[in-house]
């Protein structure tokens, strides 16, 4: 008795999250269509919230994107694990969150070339032995969950291992570091570079292990089969040969991309 | 929508770790919050004003501030300064009883106070001293009283330990993230930590369903 009604409950827990997840989207009105573009706003540079308004590289990007490719587009602050949901099953047209192009994730979705370069650095508290990835082994390192930091991170430690602190975002990780949970924080060099910038006063250094972390590429993100990708992906390479491209990367970075390796 | 059992068996050992961490956690919240909770909701009915102000004020706190923030602070200030580094699990206990105390507090204030005075002033009449008569006359009658929004509690401490996630406590919701950061994938990980949330909460409302028909007086 107790088991059916267990199962009655579970069952009807699924049914009305299938029906959530079933309706809307692929709406049919064609021209006027505004496209809904899903980010998580808590990553700056590339996308964070000044008042309530979302800004950042990648918005300026995908608004010039759009622009070239004769789009309106309205921006949501939907959260990570919204937004991958949501552009998953087509409730939302686009994801744009520093997202990094895996093989693992184009199984799921579909992505515009690269239109960003990075790398995993390890963020460690001054005078720290960590000098390379190898020394991590055996340490707690803090990262971002579904970060391609924490991935590294797995491949290094070993997969689901203790040592790894996963957290919400890299802000927390790095409050770990400082609070003493943590020996290393390993994310995107942007980011941490970013945070040592502005908080000199917290001893924390930079260390580059570009032998084992390998360079990633952000791409615009969209659902399978997305009639829209294609003129995105056109409109990214127009922006990046007009120079449009290079005049906002300069805005927020302060330096000239590397356009060659975006090319590639 | 594709369903994928798959990544759900391969993520099971690691849902079964954060089952128990999830059951430890709980019980040692349910344990202190209610220890907590008795004596500050007996010194918050303290005739003194003077006495019932820091245990009003420990209330006001627990009671009116989101329990994310209690176990930020609780994580990132209080642990580092007492122990000199973090600690997921002894903050995920020491926040889960602090906040649970101050709920359970009101509880059995409730309790107490639904009894009526005659029951006092009989036990007191008796030769009992307040003490006495506190213990043996008026809680007992108290508790029977207060076990459904006590087991309300229970139920909601349960589910708000999932918070404790967001400081990389391996538990139950810590590892669907985690099993959603690795796949990418929302619905396997988070019904699956719905389904376990909904077994362990139905079990202890079928244990206090059960402790309260032993304890009806008729």
């Amino acid at each position: 008795m107790k088991k059916g009604i267990l199962l009655l409950l579970s069952s009807i827990l699924l049914i009305a999250l299938t029906a959530c997840g079933t309706s809307g989207g692929n709406g049919n009105e064609e021209e006027a269509k505004v496209l809904k573009v899903a980010t998580d706003a808590a990553y700056a540079p590339f996308e964070y919230l000044e008042g309530d308004q979302i800004v950042g590289f990648d918005i300026d990007i995908i608004n010039a994107v759009a622009k070239e490719a004769g789009y309106e587009i309205d921006i949501v602050n939907t959260g990570w694990d919204p937004m991958l949901i949501e552009v998953e099953q087509g409730t939302s047209d686009i994801g744009v969150s520093a997202i990094t192009i895996t093989d693992e994730r184009k199984q799921s979705y579909d992505f515009t070339s690269p239109y960003f370069l990075s790398n995993n650095k390890i963020l460690v508290k001054e005078g720290s032995d960590i000098t390379s990835s190898a020394d991590l082994e055996g340490k707690v390192v803090a990262v971002q969950n579904a970060t391609t930091g924490a991935i590294a991170v797995e491949g290094l430690l070993g997969e689901n291992n203790s040592d790894i602190k996963k957290f919400d975002n890299n802000n927390l990780a790095i409050l770990e570091l400082l609070s003493g949970g943590a020996e290393a924080v390993v994310a995107d060099d942007t980011v941490i570079e970013a945070y040592v910038e502005n908080n000199p006063d917290q001893g924390l250094v930079v260390i580059e292990d570009a032998d084992y972390f390998a360079a990633e590429y952000y791409g615009i993100m969209f659902p399978k089969d997305s009639e829209y990708r294609e003129d995105f992906d056109n409109a990214l390479k127009a922006i990046i040969e007009n120079g449009t491209y290079s005049t906002i990367y300069k805005e927020w970075f302060g330096a000239e991309p590397n356009l060659d390796a975006l090319n590639q | 929508m594709n369903f994928n059992l798959e990544i759900i068996w391969e993520y099971a050992p690691f849902f079964l770790k954060g089952t128990l961490l999830t059951i430890g956690l709980s019980f040692a919240g349910i344990l202190f919050g209610t220890i907590l909770g008795l004596f500050i909701g007996l010194g918050k009915i303290s005739r003194n004003k003077l006495v019932a102000f820091p245990f009003q004020c420990y209330i006001t706190f627990f009671r009116g501030t989101p329990l994310l923030v209690q176990i930020f602070l609780i994580h990132f200030g209080l642990v580092p300064a007492l122990i000199n580094e973090t600690n997921p699990i002894f903050a995920g206990i020491l926040a889960l009883s602090l906040n649970a105390a101050a709920y359970i507090a009101e509880i059995f204030r409730a309790g107490i106070q639904s009894i009526d005075r005659g029951q006092m002033e009989a036990a007191r009449s008796l030769g009992m001293n307040h003490i006495q008569a506190m213990r043996y006359i008026i809680l007992p009658q108290a508790f029977k009283r207060m076990i459904p929004p006590l087991g309300n509690e229970f139920i909601i401490l349960i589910k708000d330990s999932s918070l404790i996630a967001f400081i990389a406590a391996p538990e139950i919701m810590y590892w669907a993230r985690a099993m959603q950061g690795k796949y990418f994938k929302a619905w396997e990980p988070y019904l699956t930590a719905a389904l376990i949330y909904l077994v362990l909460t139905l079990t202890l409302s079928i244990i206090l369903n059960r402790l309260e028909r032993r304890l009806a007086t008729e």
